[in-house]
């Protein structure tokens, strides 16, 4: 249940590649073959770090793509490209899970000879420890699922003071791990994948230093790790392809430096030279300039790797509240909108696509097509001032819209420009209230200080329709006291029981079905203006192979790279 | 008044009466006799014109500065604008904005509307302040002196590019950018004056004529305002001269930094701060504020050079000797 911070998170540490899917189309020249791939060094340039390495305190959607290369969790994404990399695929365990009891106990088996990285075996004691750290209160900002998902948790108080553990966690041999849920969640195979779902052995558990030298369970160790600085990573000899059939691991080491400028890391690696014809970037996306070069380079054109995870950028607004408790208000914004020149403010049409769903145009997120007020490609402002004028405000209306004075973001004050000039047209005058980054989704977040309309945005942990539509639209959600999502404030007891008859169903492909009906549900009634839904862009080195991208991450995966 | 530009006598250097505030006609005829004071002064004073007139020039041309125009942007590459030379052409005479479509010469004019106004109001307060200020301690007794000579070296010593951006980052968004950043410049800009009028009036003050008007039996305000300030006149005009373009340069600064005025609100240094990653995709939108930056800063400055020169011929001449 994460905002803008999710994406931080998610696009710092996803990717996703695979061998058997090699959706190779961006890769290198020379063909990729993952049986001779392994060598070299591979350089992955970056902003920020990971803020925190600690299994318990990642916050990432499948896993990450940094931390997955240190740890294996329950289940994982499957490294493949489009949307075959948007499913669950077994890592520690041996399948994605066995549900029972109507989905509300999951039953996990650990695969044979799995080891740390010093040689002892990874057990589901580990596990279920692993997990359990994760509600120690010295150890926050991991997904918040577990303590409402799990029987009995929500109280828990972590390992530290109630080293009793979760009793709804159960552990019968080494090799099973049992988890018995409040409530059916038939995504709980897809929650499997974050971090808090790998092993950590308590004997080596050092509390709040554990981050500086985490235990490895992935292909690679930690050589040596300067925050915000440089994290080494060196290959960790316990671990084998015959017992991960995930991760490739070309390259012998991975160097991984932070705190770099987007604008210099895209240079490095479109220029190349040296070290940097090895590099790649999670956090930078193309720049103006780079696209702009793209037609007249072809070379670097190659070297694009293009991907959707799944993000929508809306106007978000209290329904409760007047004038946006009147139907035709809210339509009236939706035909007033311009997406053409939002999309232009928000880096232009490499970067992002016109929403008028609030589900991203995928299968996995259960996407149905549906534009029920259209404002075509520029906008209806016709029609927007008659419908105002229908609702009692014949010479327009002034409304303050919110945003985050961070520039460049989709929340920033050109996306907040182009919808304030779209809006003149249709006779609805916008102030502007730029609010600082650092405190922007807090303050929307809370109904006390909740703007009149705000730039808003929503991303996916998981490529399903649920992580979208139940923090945004689920009148049980509305969080009074701050950390709200429901920022529409919509509570229709129909749509909450649609809610819990979709979360019970664990095929994803019913899921999704269901998910996209009550997205079209839900739009029907205009409860937010979708604006636009995010594309990634991101370069690789020359040397660089296989780098296909998934739908699940929007960024090619770092486990599947090779240098060579 | 027509006294001949060798005859007159040097400010501050008068045996009898107040110092001349020296004739305007003289220091007129001085300014014009210095080329590149005359450049100066006609690119400034075209700027100036230029901001006054700003919505009627854009007006001229059929465009404002804050309506998009999608259509003439290529999305598909980050939002260049289509056509060449930044899309210059009939409608739009500098191009557009890359990714909104905003035209350019609208933005522009209106920019150096923000960019001047802010130099002036900034440079009134720094004046009136350092005037004052100056004033205060040059006539005041020791004690006071003391005290606002150490409040002028904390002014001047003061990391005020730091404290602009923090206050600029905390004020709340309601009050009139522009105003606060003249506030805010004028606030931390002054101590240069206030020691400039200080130490002119601690030299005035013991001339025969402000002595005589004492024993005449002036009031202290008399003697302030009709004998001291008039002699301060002069520096302090072509210190303020030299106060518009840092101003300027500061305002560009601030707004560069992300913390000057706030969208859609157009300003050079906004306008430069956003062409910096457009640097190889759109050339001219860097080029554009950057040269009419750079132009108006230098007209300014040999503006003050040559006024500086035309109100006190000795330091001007000792300037050019050195050159």
């Amino acid at each position: 249940m994460r905002r803008k911070i999710v994406l931080f998170a998610v696009a710092a540490v996803a990717g996703s590649v695979s061998v058997a899917c090699g959706g190779g189309a961006t890769s290198a020249a020379g063909a990729f073959d993952p049986a001779t791939c392994q060598g070299g060094t591979l350089t992955v340039l970056n902003q920020r770090d990971e803020s925190h390495l600690d299994p318990a305190r990642l916050y990432t959607s499948g896993g990450g793509n940094i931390p997955s290369l240190l740890f294996r969790t329950l289940t994982t994404r499957t490294r493949a490209g489009g949307q075959e990399g948007t499913k669950v695929a077994p890592d520690l365990a041996t399948n994605t899970g066995e549900p029972s009891d109507d989905a509300k106990t999951w039953t996990y088996h650990l695969r044979d000879g799995l080891k740390f990285d010093d040689g002892t075996p990874i057990t589901a004691q580990d596990v279920k420890y692993g997990i359990e750290r994760s509600f120690s209160p010295e150890l926050p900002g991991g997904a918040p699922y577990l303590r409402d998902w799990l029987v009995g948790a929500a109280d828990y108080k972590g390992v530290y003071a109630q080293p009793e553990g979760i009793a709804a966690i159960e552990t019968p041999d080494e090799k099973t791990i049992v988890f018995r849920l409040r409530k059916p969640q038939g995504d709980f195979p897809y929650l499997a994948t974050a971090t808090q779902f790998s092993p950590v052995p308590k004997a080596r558990d050092t509390g709040t230093n554990y981050e500086n030298k985490p235990v490895s369970s992935g292909p690679y160790r930690i050589e040596r790790f300067e925050k915000n600085k440089e994290l080494v990573l060196a290959r960790n000899e316990h671990w084998s392809r015959s017992l991960d059939p995930n991760r490739l691991a070309c390259p012998d080491r991975v160097e991984i430096h932070y705190g770099l400028n987007p604008a210099v890391i895209n240079q490095r690696i479109a220029s190349g030279s040296g070290a940097d014809a090895n590099a790649v970037t999670t956090t930078a996306q193309l720049g103006p300039d780079e696209l702009a070069r793209l037609d007249s380079d072809p070379e670097l054109a190659r070297r694009v790797a293009r991907g959707n995870f799944p993000y929508t950028w809306y106007l978000s607004y209290d329904t409760t509240k007047a004038p946006f408790d009147n139907p035709k208000v809210r339509q009236a914004f939706t035909y007033a909108v311009n997406r053409q020149a939002v999309i232009n403010a928000a880096g232009g049409s490499s970067l992002a696509y016109p929403a008028t769903t609030f589900l991203p145009e995928q299968e996995a997120m259960g996407f149905k097509k549906y534009d029920f007020y259209p404002a075509g490609e520029t906008g209806d402002p016709e029609k927007a001032r008659q419908l105002l004028a229908e609702a009692g405000y014949p010479n327009g209306i002034e409304v303050t819209l919110a945003h985050s004075t961070q520039s460049g973001e989709g929340d920033g004050p050109e996306v907040a420009s182009a919808i304030q000039d779209a809006y003149k047209r249709a006779g609805i005058t916008v102030k502007l209230q730029g609010i600082d980054a650092s405190s922007y989704s807090t303050t929307i977040a809370n109904p006390a200080t909740q703007p009149q309309i705000a730039l808003s945005g929503w991303g996916a942990d998981w490529p399903s329709g649920g992580p979208f539509l139940i923090p945004v639209f689920d009148g049980r959600q509305i969080l009074a006291s701050g950390g709200n999502f429901n920022l529409a404030h919509h509570d229709d007891p129909e749509v909450n029981a649609e809610i819990d008859e979709i979360t019970r169903i664990t095929d994803p492909k019913q899921a999704a079905k269901r998910w996209g009906e009550l997205d079209e549900k839900l739009g029907r009634k205009a409860l937010v203006v979708p604006l636009f839904h995010g594309k990634d862009a991101a370069l690789f080195g020359k040397n660089v192979k296989n780098a296909f991208v998934s739908d699940w991450t929007g960024k090619y995966d770092l486990s599947a790279l090779s240098v060579k | 008044m027509s006294v001949p530009v060798e005859t007159t006598t040097r400010a501050g250097t008068t045996e009898d009466g107040p110092p001349p505030a020296r004739s305007a006609r003289v220091v007129w005829r001085r300014l014009l006799a210095d080329r590149p004071a005359v450049f100066g002064l006609a690119f400034a004073g075209l700027a100036v014109l230029v901001a006054l007139t700003a919505p009627l020039l854009s007006a001229l041309e059929g465009q404002d500065p804050v309506t998009f125009h999608p259509e003439l942007v290529d999305s598909a590459r980050g939002g260049v604008p289509l056509g060449s030379f930044g899309g210059v052409s009939a409608e739009h005479w500098l191009g557009v904005e890359p990714q909104t479509g905003r035209d350019l010469f609208a933005r522009t004019v209106h920019g150096a509307q923000i960019s001047l106004a802010v130099a002036v109001g900034a440079a009134v307060v720094q004046v009136g302040l350092g005037v004052a200020l100056g004033l205060a301690a040059g006539l005041g007794g020791r004690w006071l002196d003391h005290l606002l000579g150490r409040v002028i070296d904390l002014v001047i010593a003061f990391p005020s590019l730091i404290f602009s951006v923090a206050l600029l980052a905390v004020v709340p968004d309601s009050f009139p950018r522009p105003l606060l950043l003249m506030l805010i410049l004028g606030l931390f800009g002054w101590g240069g004056t206030a020691r400039i009028v200080r130490a002119q009036v601690l030299s005035l003050r013991s001339r025969d004529h402000v002595a005589a008007a004492r024993l005449a039996g002036a009031r202290p305000a008399r003697v302030a305002f009709r004998e001291i300030l008039p002699g301060v006149v002069a520096p302090v005009l072509s210190y303020a001269a030299i106060l518009l373009p840092s101003n300027m340069i500061a305002e560009a600064g601030l707004s560069f930094l992300g913390v000057g005025v706030r969208p859609p609100t157009p300003s050079w240094g906004q306008m430069l701060s956003k062409a910096t990653t457009w640097f190889r995709g759109d050339p001219v939108y860097v080029l554009v504020p950057a040269i009419l930056l750079f132009l108006t800063v230098l007209s300014f400055s040999l503006l003050a050079d040559g006024l500086r020169t035309a109100l006190d011929p000795r330091a001007g001449g000792l300037a050019r000797r050195a050159e």
